[in-house]
């Protein structure tokens, strides 16, 4: 049978596509099975050290190139997600907020898979030189898995309700966070709550698993993330989707639990059958999310016959269009929240409200706010009415310090069958305090001791019954906002001014200590204990610093970083994203830094280290098996043990967490990647020789997408036919100001010169035909690497520069010269000067420099190798006026005056022409 | 690049093809791993979208089916719920990648095209490698 495909392929595609009735295809199937053989020892081959012996042709490189820099983007991009999904795990890990089993066996599946990947990706870089991973990686798998799978105690019950006696924190996977909290603190600390019983998640799975109606609402919500038409598609699928719910019959046995328990309630009520609130109580499975929990309803006053509709109106509530557009925005595919619902005693509240175990404004001021009203407290939480505010300081002891008797016109209350009435509030009423000063010191008592409890600040619902009594309603972690005006703060807490306000929380806390600034490494070799670091940037090496700092300052730094990463895990305070810390803050001075708020305080603030100390070993979480199963994990995931790689111990085999092997890996694939230039030789044949109106020559190889315009026949190409954007900036370095020949040479420079050149035949710069002595670029769009030889030294500079500034990187190599050793030497360290000025990381071996740079935004890169550039050109020969201390400051001052001013132009000017570089060759 | 989607839903199916179809995307469905193995005895593609759990043949022996045939094609996993098994044994078994259903149709995207990279420097690795055999 003839194929139509066939037809106008290549004959190696034939092989390829496999076309079962083609003859041809059939032939070089069996070419294919031997090329496939051939395929490994051809890509051991390519990867290995002696592959410089062996020039390639330009074609293999560029392939070689492309394979390579494509597996070190995806190792790349895996690391970025992995820390991401390590900084949710700890930050679940510092227990404030609630999570369940899933939240802990997805998290752990993306991590351990994100590493797998890295892991592969390395291999493809380095093939064989990292072994030692897969067995670590291996037996990680066996202990994660085993933690992660089993199911919990709590998973085996197969309940549809729990009576709230028998709940506390342990049963938040079954019962959701707002339920088992609530449970718990009234079992624990003997607070009265309503009568009554949640409906589980495992009553949520069953009925959703019924007649398939999960299976239909994730079709749903699929064909709505493909239709993708607009804001008001939400809405459509939400309704869609409620109707769905509540028109999907019950299935007979969860009916019957729910019924039963309400019965029960009934009994314990005298027989009357009671109106019940029931109430949403989701398992949170996204962090970010938890700021939705406000989203879910609750029902009040419900009666008898209405419970079971509510009961599905609530599970429907997971569904609103709100919700969709967060998890449907974000793509969060398994984060199916399931909707526990409590159905407790409607309290027919004389008044109720809300109140704050701090003030949410700034979690320093400890005062409980507290907002009431007549009635309900329904009109509080929607905001609707004006209400009173109570505020109850709480030192030196626990007194109203500020009240406001609102005007409260309205009030909510019961129906007289269901449901709730809003009613107009005519007399004197209105005008008085809805809560007696006893009933304010009571609530704000009952708000500490929830707070200490839980070892966080509360946001608490609360109503008054018709005895007088205080009836919790709900609790749950308080969401701070923080606010920027800090005058109020000041008044309101009794702290000092702030000498610094800024930044965001890396790792939360607070510390007091000496400053101590750390740029590079020089300075963190001298670091004395119990100092505060303070630097630009959050690099990894400075987590070999966190024993001895008790806090870290850094202008710059993601709060996923290895250095957050350190810090949460040591526990120190980390204020990320503090601009002007440097330069303010001064080496010695004493300061307390409140990373939970962002403010640095000049001299030590006793108070405030006294505040931090509140909340130790008491939180939400803690004690839950879930919490117990994500501390078991996250100790085989999180920890960095592996912090500087030229350490000894930065080996492959030494690594003990994930996190040792993403860093482990980050730090290896870069190290492959940027040693693509030494391990590959120029393939003379395939570059083409800058056209750039300068004499010197230079020579181009594009790898990959380096060049606007392919060119064919032609052996030169112009600069403005270049778009690499690493290669234009060294470019613009190199070009920038006219080289003033060599600098004037003593007699024992001359000699020194003359002398080592006769000794040393690599440095005669005679043999013209020889690459050796051509300077080369091999480019792509956002990679360059240059080799140089100017005069008598050697550089290699590779860079990678693109919009993701996490994967931006800088290498530098500085070799050679001609004069004496010690002469080279001092020119290596004058270099490495400069570049420690500019931010660079150096190190200097023999007479040879390495610097390096990464992870800065692409304009910040563009700059860097400008400077690189412009000392390529304006160091030669440098080394001989070494001795002479006079012209050696002579010239830094006017390298750096020259950097500076390369560094005030606008961004790099690719079409200019006029460039300057001179034609002086020794 | 031409895809192919290979899931048992049709609804799921179906929306998704529409969806890529309109970003103009080479994308054929296919609806069990049997009918997709028939199909590239047929045809070419480069990347296959494969989900998990189908009836019949599920992902698991449909990309192990694939990779023994057509060791070029890159795959990638869809799965309906996170499970740390399947996603690491469909990487050992040389999937490119797995994604979580329902997934973002842009992060999907992306990760077909960067198989469609690796696959095509593979690719070009062995043609070069079949010229120097013969």
């Amino acid at each position: 049978m003839p194929n139509r495909d066939c037809a106008d392929v290549t004959p190696v595609r034939h092989s390829l596509c496999l076309v079962r009735p083609c003859r041809q295809a059939k032939r070089e199937r069996r070419s294919v099975i031997m090329v496939l053989a051939l395929w490994k020892r051809f890509s051991d081959w390519l990867n290995s050290d002696d592959v410089a012996a062996n020039a390639m042709d330009a074609n293999t490189l560029r392939l070689e190139f492309q394979d390579r820099y494509h597996h070190f983007k995806l190792l790349l991009a895996s690391n970025n997600r992995a820390l991401e999904l390590m900084t949710e795990l700890e930050k679940a890990l510092e227990g404030h907020t609630p999570f369940s089993m899933k939240f802990v066996r997805s998290r752990t599946t993306r991590i351990y898979t994100r590493v797998y990947q890295m892991v592969t990706h390395l291999e493809h870089l380095a093939p064989g030189r990292y072994k030692a991973l897969a067995p670590t990686l291996e037996s990680l798998h066996k202990k994660l898995e085993s933690l992660i799978n089993p199911p919990l105690e709590t998973d085996l019950s197969e309940t549809f309700i729990i009576h709230f006696s028998a709940l506390d924190r342990r049963h938040s996977d079954q019962a959701g966070m707002k339920m088992a909290g609530l449970a718990d603190a009234a079992n624990h600390l003997n607070i009265r709550i309503p009568d009554g019983f949640v409906i589980t998640a495992h009553a949520c799975r069953f009925f959703l698993a019924h007649q398939d109606l999960k299976a239909e609402i994730h079709r749903r919500m699929q064909r709505a993330e493909e239709g993708g038409d607009g804001a008001h598609q939400f809405y459509t699928l939400s309704a869609d989707i409620r109707g769905l719910i509540e028109k999907a019959p019950l299935p007979a046995e969860l009916g019957a639990a729910i019924l039963g328990g309400y019965q029960a309630l009934t009994r314990r009520y005298g027989g009357t059958p009671p109106n019940v609130a029931v109430r949403s109580s989701a398992l949170n499975e996204d962090q970010e999310g938890i700021s939705f929990a406000g989203i879910y309803d609750s029902a009040l006053n419900v009666s008898e016959d209405q419970l079971i509709r509510t009961y599905k109106q609530i599970l429907a509530t997971a569904y609103s269009p709100s919700v969709l557009v967060y998890r449907l925005n974000r793509g969060l595919a398994d984060f199916d929240t399931e909707m526990c619902v409590g159905v407790m005693e409607m309290i027919d509240a004389v008044s109720g409200g809300v109140m704050y175990s701090v003030n949410p404004m700034e979690i320093r001021d400890t005062a409980v706010t507290i907002n009431s009203v007549w009635g309900l407290p329904k009109a509080v939480v929607d905001g609707t009415v004006e209400t009173d505010l109570f505020r109850v300081s709480r030192t030196p002891h626990l007194a109203i310090s500020h009240r406001v008797i609102g005007r409260k016109d309205q009030k909510y209350i019961c129906g007289p069958d269901e449901g709730v009435r809003r009613m107009d509030e005519t007399g004197s009423e209105r005008f008085s305090p809805s809560l007696t000063d006893d009933q304010v010191l009571a609530l704000a008592k009952m708000a500490i001791r929830i707070e200490d409890y839980f070892g966080a600040p509360q946001d608490i619902e609360w109503a008054i019954d018709k005895k007088g009594d205080i009836v919790l309603l709900q609790c749950r972690p308080l969401q701070i906002v923080p606010s920027r005006d800090t005058t109020s703060i000041e008044a309101n807490t009794g702290l000092p001014p702030a000498f610094y306000h800024g930044g965001t929380t890396a790792s939360p806390g607070v510390a007091a200590g000496p400053v101590r600034r750390v740029l590079k490494d020089a300075d963190a070799l001298r670091f004395p204990k119990g100092a505060i670091l303070v630097t630009d940037r959050a690099l990894a090496r400075w987590a070999a610093l966190l024993p001895p700092a008790v806090a870290i300052v850094s202008e710059k730094g993601s709060l996923t970083g290895h250095l957050a990463n350190v810090a949460r895990e040591f526990k120190t305070p980390a204020l990320f994203g503090a601009t002007g810390a440097v330069e303010k803050l001064t080496d010695g001075m004493m300061i307390t830094v409140d990373a939970d708020t962002g403010r640095i305080y000049e001299g030590v603030v006793d108070t405030l280290l006294e505040m931090d100390h509140r909340f130790e070993d008491h939180f939400l979480m803690k004690g839950t098996p879930v919490f117990s199963v994500l501390e078991r994990a996250a100790a085989l995931i999180t920890p960095l043990t592996l912090t500087h790689p030229d350490s000894p111990v930065f080996k492959a085999e030494n690594c003990k967490t994930l996190h040792d092997i993403t860093r482990f890996c980050h730090e290896k694939s870069v190290h492959e990647m940027f040693r693509f230039g030494k391990t590959h030789r120029f393939p003379e044949r395939s570059s083409k020789q800058l056209h750039a109106e300068i004499p010197m020559q230079w020579w181009v190889l594009n790898l990959d997408d380096g060049f606007r315009e392919d060119v064919v026949d032609d052996s030169f190409v112009d600069i403005s036919n270049i778009i690499s954007v690493p290669m234009l900036a060294l470019w613009r370095g190199i070009t920038a100001f006219p080289w003033e020949g060599p600098p004037p040479v003593d007699g024992k420079g001359f000699m020194s010169v003359m002398f080592q050149a006769t000794q040393n035949k690599a440095l005669v710069p005679t043999v013209k035909s020889s690459m050796a002595n051509r300077n080369y670029f091999m480019i792509s769009k956002n990679y360059c690497s240059l080799q140089s030889r100017l005069g008598f030294h050697f550089a290699i500079t590779e860079a990678l520069v693109s919009h993701r500034s996490t994967e931006n990187y800088i290498s530098f190599q500085f070799k050679g010269g001609a004069a004496d050793f010690d002469r080279r030497l001092k020119r290596v360290v004058f270099i490495k000067e400069i570049l420690e000025h500019y931010g660079f990381r150096t190190e200097v071996a023999t007479d040879s420099l390495r610097a390096r740079l990464e992870q800065h935004r692409a304009q910040t890169m563009i700059a860097k190798l400008k400077i690189l550039g412009f000392l390529t050109i304006h160091t030669r020969q440098l080394d001989m006026i070494m001795v002479n201390s006079k012209l050696v400051e002579h010239y830094r001052s006017q390298l750096m005056e020259r950097i500076e001013t390369l560094l005030a132009e606008p961004a790099v000017n690719t079409t200019e022409k006029k460039l300057h570089v001179d034609t002086y060759q020794p | 690049m031409k895809i192919l989607l290979v899931d048992d839903e049709s609804d799921f199916r179906e929306t998704l093809l529409k969806r890529m179809k309109r970003r103009n995307i080479d994308v054929e469905g296919a609806d069990s791993g049997e009918a997709a193995l028939e199909w590239l005895k047929q045809n070419h593609a480069d990347v296959v979208i494969l989900d998990v759990s189908m009836p019949g043949m599920n992902g698991i022996e449909t990309l192990q089916a694939i990779k023994r045939h057509y060791p070029v094609i890159e795959v990638i996993m869809l799965t309906g719920h996170a499970s740390m098994e399947v996603a690491i044994e469909g990487m050992e078994l040389g999937a490119f990648d797995y994604l979580l259903k329902p997934m973002d149709m842009d992060e999907l995207l992306y990760k077909a095209e960067d198989a469609f990279k690796i696959k095509t420097i593979h690719e070009t690795k062995i043609q070069r490698m079949a010229k120097t055999v013969a």
